[in-house]
């Protein structure tokens, strides 16, 4: 593997270093091409491309307001809520470009599922049924049977399975915070995405949850195509496969993404100094 | 919660423990096989040992380059961490260790054509015997984590250091004799040490896998501030307090 800054794209700034072993033809790959995220007038990401690849963990670290969250949220279209949201370039997933004309964010959201940073069960639904929301929500009408083995199905696939068999009509926010954020997983993966997006999903949780969380997305990541970001760089290193690193500039300059590369070589001898200056904590 | 968590950093840590005892399994035969060399001359086995050793030059740098990349990745914390670093010198140990080997060939190819006498022959079987237990102790010790058994390897260690005496003693008796001549009794001796330096390489990975096991570190002989070390005065070495 070269570590030679060749791979610099001029006049970006960014490292994007091709790995040898990256496979290439899976389903679920996503190519992000030159993407501007915009808020109105401002631009809060600038000229980042990356291929993220299924089957693996890709970890987004960076100072705050860096735009990893932004560039996170641009993955399903969630960042639109907020009004005057737009993008420049492409995200394409399956030859399909989730920007292009006609494309239903919705229906975006429901292949590229979202994990937030604060468990948000509904808090009097079920538990069973927390976990049915999203696919209720997509109109299907499910048979009693069907969803019984659909909420043992995803609790079972969320590790979860065991702690809540005897009580799935329990209201969802009687469960601890690390139970609720896999409760939150669970749902997620019920409507069967290609990819997951968890933006700080340990954040508020114990070191004990946080670690039940990190297993369970290692075993996911067999099945899923998962993109984190993390505040927590001991995360990114213990679980992602691959690393990309924003920062910015100064206040008011938009997120840029520095370096993308396997997460042994980010945390081991990374090619640019800003990334090294930023996982040893000597900026940030 | 009873499911293990970080199993696969677990699974990481095992799998170097495992490459560890792999080289020193090789290595415990090794021993045997440099002093078979040695005894019959046999400069095409040699041949194969010397080249050999590039394979146990890459798996340490292979092994290292492992324990390098779970200690920046994971963050290893108490055992893990004793185990990680400990593994890092015991990987030199045993690489050191297979050179010796290697070295003992290479002295079997200069003593070629010289006929060694029964009492010579008969303490290089014996401190190869010895090298090769002390070995396989350590590197079953380490793979076990056998906290005694690591620790028998000190007094284990004290034969070999007697058999290296007699040796020397055996070479000097046999030069006196004529039936060595200098060059052979030279050769000879320089082997008796890296007998004695494969032993000390053992006792060393005894020494790490007490540290993994409970972090039992040797005793340090000055460490109490009543016991200073001997000073130096006018280039005479002189005990403590008496300059």
């Amino acid at each position: 593997m070269s570590d030679s800054p060749q791979a610099t794209h001029a006049g970006t700034g960014s490292a994007v270093e091709s790995d040898p072993n990256a496979p290439v033809d899976l389903p679920n790959r996503i190519d992000v091409n030159d993407l501007n995220i915009y808020y109105g007038a401002f631009k809060a990401v600038a000229d980042v491309s990356m291929t993220i690849n299924p089957q693996s963990i890709t970890a987004l670290i960076g100072p705050s307001g860096c735009g990893k969250s932004t560039f996170l949220r641009s993955l399903n279209r969630m960042h639109e809520v907020i009004d005057g949201a737009y993008v420049e370039g492409s995200v394409v997933i399956n030859d399909k470009n989730l920007y292009g004309p006609g494309v239903d964010p919705v229906a975006v959201r429901r292949k590229i599922g979202m994990v937030f940073q604060r468990p948000n069960p509904f808090p009097t639904m079920s538990i069973a049924d927390n976990v049915l929301a999203g696919k209720r929500l997509n109109s299907k009408r499910l048979s009693k049977t069907e969803g019984a083995e659909l909420v043992e199905e995803s609790l079972r696939g969320a590790n979860l399975w065991n702690e809540v068999k005897d009580r799935l009509d329990k209201p969802g926010s009687s469960l601890s915070g690390g139970q609720q954020q896999r409760l939150c997983i669970a749902r997620a993966i019920a409507v069967s995405p290609d990819v997951l997006l968890m933006d700080e999903p340990c954040s508020a949780l114990d070191p004990i949850s946080t670690l039940a969380i990190e297993e369970l997305m290692l075993d996911l990541k067999r099945t899923y195509n998962i993109v984190i970001v993390t505040h927590n760089m001991q995360q990114a290193a213990r679980v992602s496969d691959r690393t990309g690193f924003f920062t910015i500039e100064g206040t008011g300059k938009p997120g840029k993404l520095i370096e993308m590369a396997t997460t042994e070589k980010i945390f081991a001898n990374p090619a640019m100094q800003a990334t090294q200056d930023y996982v040893t904590g000597r900026f940030g | 919660m009873s499911k293990e968590l970080r199993s696969n950093f677990h699974e990481q840590l095992t799998e170097i423990r495992d490459g560890i005892a792999q080289m020193g399994a090789g290595v415990t035969e090794l021993v045997p096989r440099a002093t078979q060399i040695l005894l019959d001359g046999d400069l095409e086995a040699a041949e194969y040992v010397i080249l050999g050793d590039n394979e146990y030059d890459a798996k340490a740098v292979e092994l290292e380059e492992r324990c390098f990349s779970v200690i920046a990745l994971q963050a290893p914390v108490a055992s893990d961490l004793r185990s990680l670093v400990s593994a890092i010198k015991i990987i030199a140990d045993i690489e050191r260790s297979a050179d010796l080997c290697v070295n003992i060939c290479k002295a079997a190819r200069r003593i070629y054509g010289h006929d060694l006498d029964p009492s010579l022959r008969g303490v290089i079987q014996k401190m190869g015997n010895q090298a090769r237990v002390l070995f396989k102790e350590s590197t079953e010790a380490y793979l076990n984590l056998d906290g005694p058994r690591a620790a028998a390897l000190h007094d284990m260690d004290s034969y070999l250091d007697d058999l290296q005496r007699q040796f020397i003693q055996v070479i000097f008796e046999s030069h006196a004799a004529g039936t060595i001549d200098l060059q052979v009794a030279v050769q000879l001796a320089v082997v008796a040490r890296f007998y004695e330096r494969i032993g000390d390489h053992a006792v060393n990975v005894g020494d790490r896998v007490r540290y993994i096991v409970d972090g039992w570190v040797p005793e340090h002989p000055y460490a109490e501030s009543d016991n200073d070390p001997p000073e130096i005065v006018d280039g005479v070495i002189v005990p403590a307090g008496q300059s």
